[in-house]
């Protein structure tokens, strides 16, 4: 029986501390779709852009010009970002013609700190 | 004259003998509280049931001393260059009767910390690396006050005891960059034992309770300079350094310990202790928006063996692990200066290893204890990807010897050295995206870790006993000195004088 006491009071003190143990959380990284979409109802087909990312917490900066379309994706540390991107677009502008515009997008603040794809989308401001 | 010092030299050895044996005869309290032969037991005093059973006799002492140490360069730059500590503290050990047993601790300490650098908190080694530091520093005034008592009683073949331990301190400077911090820790202790045959185990649990508020002033306006919030291997939460400069602490955490050994005092011996303790620091001038979770747990065994008769002899072995988890809050869009957690990552690890073999052999006047052991640390910062690491072998040597001149005098000798030879370390860090002041700092501590260093160290202390009464008066002075590979050294002194009782 005193053994069974002692035996009990070890268990839960040992159970008291391991469920104490720190919460790990290595899952830092994240996936983030940035889409440009045209001002207005303006279509865009293509961008040829650099996206300049900065983590607002850490200050670190993730550059990107690889767009596919209109969209870029880049793998980053979760946190919030402060996104410009600036480049030339490709609107059509009928008859099969098309043509280049130049623009600029930007957020002050976009979350990326899902776990799997964020995406985001961001209007253009034309600069012509 | 070659017959007068071969007469001298007799003389000298025999009363050196002579006086040695007396003093391993000396059942006195002193050498009973003070024998390095009670290496083997400090770890079980931890529970406060067993603490009470420590000691046969009661021993008080009043004692009023000082620390000194000096560093030719900073070994830490958080810790400083040195310090210069009085203090006044009293302690006793009491048996109330063959079942009760009382003591307590109070001490009152205050004096200067030598050139503190990249660092405005208090506590660093608990609290590393979430700390507030600038590039500047300088000296710093401490002051402490601590208590502590506890009692432990026997029922039948149980054995309860319960400790409380408080601490209040307070380290701040006296010009630009006015650095303060202000800590309260508070310490509670309960445990248990019983006597199962010839072997008494023992169980305790302890729980912590920590807060520090802290903060940094300008009082000169064209000397302000940022104050970091810093996260490990000189990295900073860049969002939230610079003019955010009050912040505090707020933690606390359980322990367990679990402890066998025979009642006899003769035989295999086991002291397991397992710790979590956690400290969230948080930005008071942001509605206490939490920035970073500290968690530091650690494990710690201890099995040995160990014969108290006319001889005291032990072996052990021991293991020491630490490891420190670090997770950064990373606040969203501010609103009215509230700022939402939007996620928690697990940013900084750090593991500290620590194993060792010993063994502690003598008499009731003398004892020398010899261990050799390895230490590692491994540290990281998860991304962008930092790392240091390093390793050292060590091996150390200590002695101590009680002298009795005479009936009124008995005299303590302690000495120990030891050497850590660095066994190997590892630097990587992203040095074209870091500040020239960050580079310096972790170029400095990674050159003092993976230093080797050779440590001598004495102390020497007279007691003389009041006559026809239980007071006795002493003092004791010890020194000792670091010599550190990379060229530089720590000298330390220590003094204090006192009653005991």
């Amino acid at each position: 029986m005193k053994q069974s006491i002692i035996l009990f009071s070890l268990l839960i003190a040992l159970a008291m501390l391991f469920t104490a143990c720190a919460p790990v959380e290595d899952d830092i990284f994240t996936t983030a779709r940035i889409t440009v979409s045209g001002e207005g109802d303006v279509p865009i087909t293509s961008v040829q852009a650099q996206a300049k990312l900065t983590n607002v917490n850490t200050r670190q900066v993730i550059t990107t010009a690889d767009f596919e379309g209109t969209s870029a994706t880049v793998e980053l540390l979760r946190g919030a970002y402060q996104i410009d991107i600036e480049g030339v677009a490709t609107c059509p502008s009928g008859n099969s013609a098309v043509r280049m515009r130049q623009f600029r997008c930007q957020s002050d603040y976009v979350e990326f700190v899902q776990h799997g794809v964020n995406e985001v989308t961001l209007k253009t401001i034309f600069l012509d | 004259m070659t017959d007068m010092k071969g007469q001298l030299l007799f003389i000298f050895i025999f009363t050196t003998v002579w006086t040695v044996a007396v003093a391993s005869n000396a059942d006195t309290a002193l050498v009973e509280h003070t024998s390095l032969e009670r290496l083997t037991t400090l770890e079980a005093m931890r529970n406060p049931a067993l603490h009470g059973l420590g000691y046969h006799t009661s021993f008080s002492q009043l004692a009023l001393g000082i620390d000194v140490q000096h560093q030719s360069q900073a070994f830490v730059p958080e810790k400083g260059s040195g310090y210069i500590l009085p203090y006044l503290g009293v302690s006793t050990f009491h048996p109330l009767s063959r079942r009760s047993t009382v003591w307590g601790e109070a001490s009152y300490m205050t004096g200067r910390q030598r050139d503190v650098r990249w660092n405005s908190t208090s506590d660093y080694d608990l609290l590393q690396p979430y700390v507030l530091a600038d590039t500047l520093g300088g000296d710093t005034r401490r002051e402490r006050y601590s208590i502590s008592g506890g009692y432990a009683t026997s029922i039948n073949h149980w054995r309860l005891g319960t400790e409380i331990l408080v601490r209040a301190e307070q380290e701040y400077r006296g010009h630009d960059p006015r650095m303060r911090g202000i800590v309260t820790d508070l310490t509670v202790r309960l445990g248990g034992g019983y006597e199962l045959k010839q072997y008494r185990l023992g169980a305790a649990v302890e729980g912590n309770i920590y807060k520090q508020t802290n903060s940094v002033a300008f009082y000169r306006e064209e000397g302000v300079i940022p104050e970091y919030q810093m996260t490990g291997l000189g990295t900073q939460y860049s969002r939230f350094s610079g003019d955010k400069r009050s912040l505090y602490y707020d933690g606390g955490g359980l322990a367990v310990t679990l402890h066998a050994s025979p009642v006899d005092r003769s035989g295999l011996y086991v002291d397991i202790q397992l710790d979590e303790h956690r400290y969230h620091r948080k930005l008071a001038e942001y509605n206490s928006m939490p920035l970073t979770d500290l968690y530091n747990e650690r494990a710690v065994a201890t099995i040995g063996w160990r014969r108290g008769q006319d001889h005291d002899l032990a072996v052990y072995g021991h293991i020491d692990y630490s490891r420190r988890t670090g997770n950064e809050h990373i606040g969203g869009t501010s609103d009215a200066r509230y700022f939402p957690v939007i996620a928690c990552l697990t940013m900084y690890k750090s593991h500290v290893l620590e194993t060792y073999a010993g063994a502690l052999y003598g008499r009731g006047g003398w004892h020398i204890n010899m261990t050799g052991g390895y230490w590692e640390v491994n540290e990281q910062y998860v991304y962008p990807h930092r790392q240091m690491d390093a390793g050292h072998v060590y091996g150390r040597l200590q002695g101590q010897c009680f002298i009795r001149p005479s009936d009124k005098w008995l005299l303590t000798v302690n000495a120990q050295a030891s050497y850590h030879a660095s066994t190997g370390d590892k630097l990587q860090m992203p040095l074209a995206n870091m500040d020239a002041a960050f580079i310096s700092l972790i170029d400095h501590k990674h050159q003092f870790l993976s230093a080797n260093y050779t440590d001598l160290g004495a102390m020497v202390r007279a007691d003389f006993a009041l006559k026809q009464s239980r007071y006795g008066l002493f003092a004791e002075v010890g020194g000792g000195m670091t010599l550190c590979s990379v060229g530089e050294h720590q000298t330390a002194f220590h003094s204090s004088i006192g009653i005991t009782f």
